[in-house]
This record gives C-alpha cells, structure tokens and sequence, in this order.
C-alpha cells in the first residue's frame, strides 16, 4: 500500500525532444506574411476610399468562408457522415483518440472512392469532421489508421483551417482587387488617378504571389506539426511513416479522374490528390514524403531513447 | 492552449488530471445497497502500449508491482491487447468476493507505476464491472484524462447499441456521490470489453 504515496515528486519524462526549429519557421513565416499584409493594407489606404468597399466585401467573403466552405466543399466532394454503427471500427479508433487528446468528438464521416485519402475540416474544434475515403479504410491495417486519424485530429486540435483561412484572407483580398482592377480598371478619371490604380494592382499582384508562396510554406509546416502530433498522440510515429508510405504509393498509381473529383480542396488531405512530382517544392502545400519520413524516424529514434 | 501553441502548431497530450479513481471505491455502496447493481468483481486499465523496450520493462515491473500488492487478497492480473492496439490490464477478485476496494488499490497501483515511470500521457481509462437485478453488465468508466466517471450499458446482444437511458438513470442515482462526466458526448462508448 505504501506504493501510492511514493509517486508525487517525479519529474515527467519526455518521450518526444522539442521543436523549437519547425516552430521558429512557422513564426518567421507568419511574421512575413504579417508584415507583407500590413505594407499592402498602407497601400490600399492610401489609395483611397474605393479600396475600402473592396475590404467590405473581403471581410462578408471571409465570413462565408468561415462558416460556409466546409460544407461545400464536403457536398462537392460526396462527404456523407457515417454513424457508430455503419462504421465501428473508424468511430472506434477516433473514441479512443478524442479521450487520449482530451477533445470533443468530432462528425465522423465516409467518401465512397477508392484513393485513400482523409482529412479534416471545420473551422472550430467543436464543428470539426474527419473524413476517410473507402479506399484508405479498406487499405490500412488499424493501427496505419489510428496514425492517420490522429494526424487528422491534430489538424483539429491545432486549428489549422482557422488558421490557413485567416492567414489567407489578405492573399484573397489581393487577388480580388487585382482580377477586380483589370476588369473595370482604366479609362476614367485624370492621369493621376489612373496611376493610382495602376500601383494598386500591380502591389496586390506583387502581394498575392508572394503570399502565395508563404501560404504554401505554412501549409507545409503545418502538416510537419500535425505528423508530429499524430506521433505525440499515438507514440506510434512508424505506424504513420507506414501508412504515409501505403497511401502515396497507391496515389501515384492511381487513375487521374478519380484525382480530379477530389482536387479543390487539398490542403487538409493527408496526401495532395494530385501528381506532385512535377510541382516545385516552393509551391506545394504538403511536404515531400521523404521529409516527412525522416520527420517520423527521427521522433522514432527519440521515443527509442537512442537519439 | 494559447495563441502560440494555435499559430505554431503545437500541443502535448495531456497529464492524468487529479485523480479521484477511489470515489468508485466509495460509490458502489450505495450501487449495491440501494440499487442492487452489485461488483462484478473485475476491473481493467486501458492504456497505449509503447513500442518502446523502456516501456516493456515497466510493464513487467508493473506487474510484479500489482501481483504483490494483490497478494493478501488474491487478485489475479492478466494482461491483453484489443484490436485498436491498446493494453488492456485485467484484475479479478478470488471467485465468490468481489471487493471493488481491493480492485482500486490495484488500478491504482498499475496507474502509479505507468506515471512513476513517466509513461502517465498514455493513460487511458479504467473500467469497473457491475452486474444489475437482471443480471445485465453495467460498467463504469473512469477517463483519467478528465478525473470523470461515466457509466457505460451495451445493450444486450452483438449489437453495438448502448442503453442510453439507463446510463442516465445510473448517472441521476449516483451521480451525486461521484464525479460524473458533466459533457454527455464525452462519454465516449468501449466495445468489447473484455471483463
């Protein structure tokens, strides 16, 4: 019995090391862009009062984005929620899951194709889903699945669609002033005006490929931290190297139209349904497998103990 | 979590909260006198199984541990893995004398060591059995990340049905004695439980 009276003075232990590199990045990417969108809102102030109306409008969009975007996407996309007992063994592993990361349980829902796939959405933890193709149901084992659910989960737990939705507002903004602009832009006004405007374009086209570039890179280091948090959640890191290694080869191989139904809305898959390879790793918005990979080994090795 | 833990990314799995494990210990006499839902005389601990060889020794560690504690009273410990990959740690009492205390300093003990050893993050839940008048299972669940119990009635046959309704009625006749669950969607259901 005295067993019990023994255990207060431990100091935790710690499975996984810090880190502090992929979170110095992602705060250096928000302050660019930070520091980006507040040059471009200067700007657009001193353009004057038309540029106003634009921010309205952004901000209602912004809103609609928010609250509207998931369940568009997920009606785009033939999202259909599935219930305990349609789907013991997904809403068995996400159970477990939500108790082990102390969060509510998200909807729990099923697309019927057959390219792996899963991600999650909704802007809030408490309007979550997590979704799961047929296909990765069908190919993982459960333990793979677990991994993936908890990379999902860690989606929701890191808020990452609020985030990369806010993060993205003045990239949107951008992009609607400068379509906005060579639509109705020129042939009015004086000569100073026109000049005006002229720099507002080119600032917001200036300002929306280098967001651009930036949102990619967070986009990327988000799906770093939700590995992580997937490895921090199961402490099975390999478990989810494997499933990563499952799903992308089975997505290469997979035939292209069944890739466009489910292009649009890549960002919170856990693998881009897409052919990666011809794309420049400045511009995706998950990591190279192999990155991801060496990630897992190394919160392996630390979990181990031999690194 | 704060706003930096938000805009980086980050969170840690939560520490057990403050353990109130032994208000079971107290609870099942009014269970048992005033509502004849009597010990079934088994518990069980679920948690994550590392893959880790640190890990495995304090699992056998553990069961010495809870063995020896066990030893006046005749609890038995066995161990076993369900199809989600989690250890289940299965105590039973000597047939013939359920003793919930004897099965809560023993929870407790298996608690102690995984936490001792620093593993405290892959703490689960724990499970206690009951039988009712009908002889139906009635279980209650303790989520060691919230400090809550919960009961938890599947409903009878293969089914993965549970009696909503007479977890409720259980949660209105004790749930004064006990910390229940405030948030009824976290009473998260546990198919299959081996005890």
């Amino acid at each position: 019995m005295c067993f019990c009276d023994n255990l207060a003075m431990v100091a935790k232990r710690q499975s996984f090391g810090k880190d502090t590199g992929l979170q110095a990045r992602m705060l250096l990417t928000l302050f660019l862009l930070g520091l980006l969108y507040a040059v471009f809102v200067g700007v657009l102030f001193a353009a004057g009062a038309g540029a106003s109306v634009i921010v309205v409008i952004a901000v209602v969009l912004l809103l609609m984005q928010l609250f509207g975007s998931d369940k568009l996407a997920m009606a785009a996309m033939g999202v259909k929620e599935v219930s305990p007992e349609q789907e013991p063994e997904l809403h068995g592993i996400i159970d477990r899951l939500c108790v082990q990361a102390d969060l509510p349980k998200p909807r729990v829902c099923v697309i019927e194709t057959s390219v792996p796939n899963a991600c999650a959405m909704g802007r809030s933890q408490k309007s979550a889903s997590v979704t799961a193709t047929r296909g990765i149901l069908d190919m993982l084992s459960p333990a793979e699945l677990e991994g993936v659910m908890a990379h999902e989960l860690s989606h929701v737990i890191n808020r990452d669609v609020m985030v990369m939705t806010l993060a993205s507002f003045f990239a949107s903004l951008a992009s609607m002033i400068a379509q906005f602009a060579l639509f109705f832009g020129g042939g009015y006004g004086n000569d100073e005006e026109e000049r005006d405007i002229m720099i507002v374009i080119l600032v917001s086209v200036v300002v929306y490929v280098v967001s651009f570039v930036l949102l990619r890179t967070l986009s990327r280091y988000r799906e770093f931290a939700a590995d992580r948090g997937s490895a921090v959640l199961t402490g099975r890191p390999s478990a989810l190297a494997s499933a990563l290694i499952k799903i992308s080869g089975a997505i290469e191989r997979a035939p292209s139209q069944d890739l466009r139904r489910v292009e649009g809305s890549s960002a919170f898959f856990i693998i881009p349904p897409r052919a990666k390879k011809s794309l420049m790793n400045l511009f995706a918005d998950h990591p190279p497998l192999e990155q991801r990979l060496a990630a897992l080994q190394r919160l392996e090795s630390q979990l181990q103990g031999v690194a | 979590m704060g706003l930096r833990d938000i805009l980086t990314g980050r969170h840690q799995v939560k520490d057990p909260a403050p353990d109130r494990l032994f208000a079971i210990s107290t609870a099942y006499v009014g269970l048992q006198s005033e509502h004849q839902i009597d010990p079934a005389g088994s518990a069980a601990i679920v948690f994550q199984s590392l893959a880790t060889s640190d890990f495995e020794s304090t699992l056998k560690d553990m069961e010495e541990v809870v063995t020896a504690t066990g030893g006046d009273s005749g609890t038995t410990v066995s161990t076993q893995e369900d199809s989600y990959g989690y250890r289940w740690m299965i105590l039973r009492n000597p047939d013939g004398t359920p003793s919930v205390e004897d099965l809560a300093v023993g929870i407790n003990a298996v608690s102690g060591s995984i936490e001792t050893a620093g593993y405290g993050e892959r703490l689960l839940c724990a499970v206690f059995a009951f039988v009712d008048a009908q002889q139906r299972r009635v279980y209650f669940i303790y989520n060691y990340k919230r400090g809550y119990w919960y009961p938890f009635v599947p409903a009878p046959g293969d089914a993965q049905e549970r009696s909503t309704e007479r977890e409720l009625q259980l949660k209105a006749q004790i749930g004064s004695e006990m910390p229940i669950e405030p948030e009824l969607e976290r009473w998260f259901p546990l198919w299959g439980i081996p005890i």
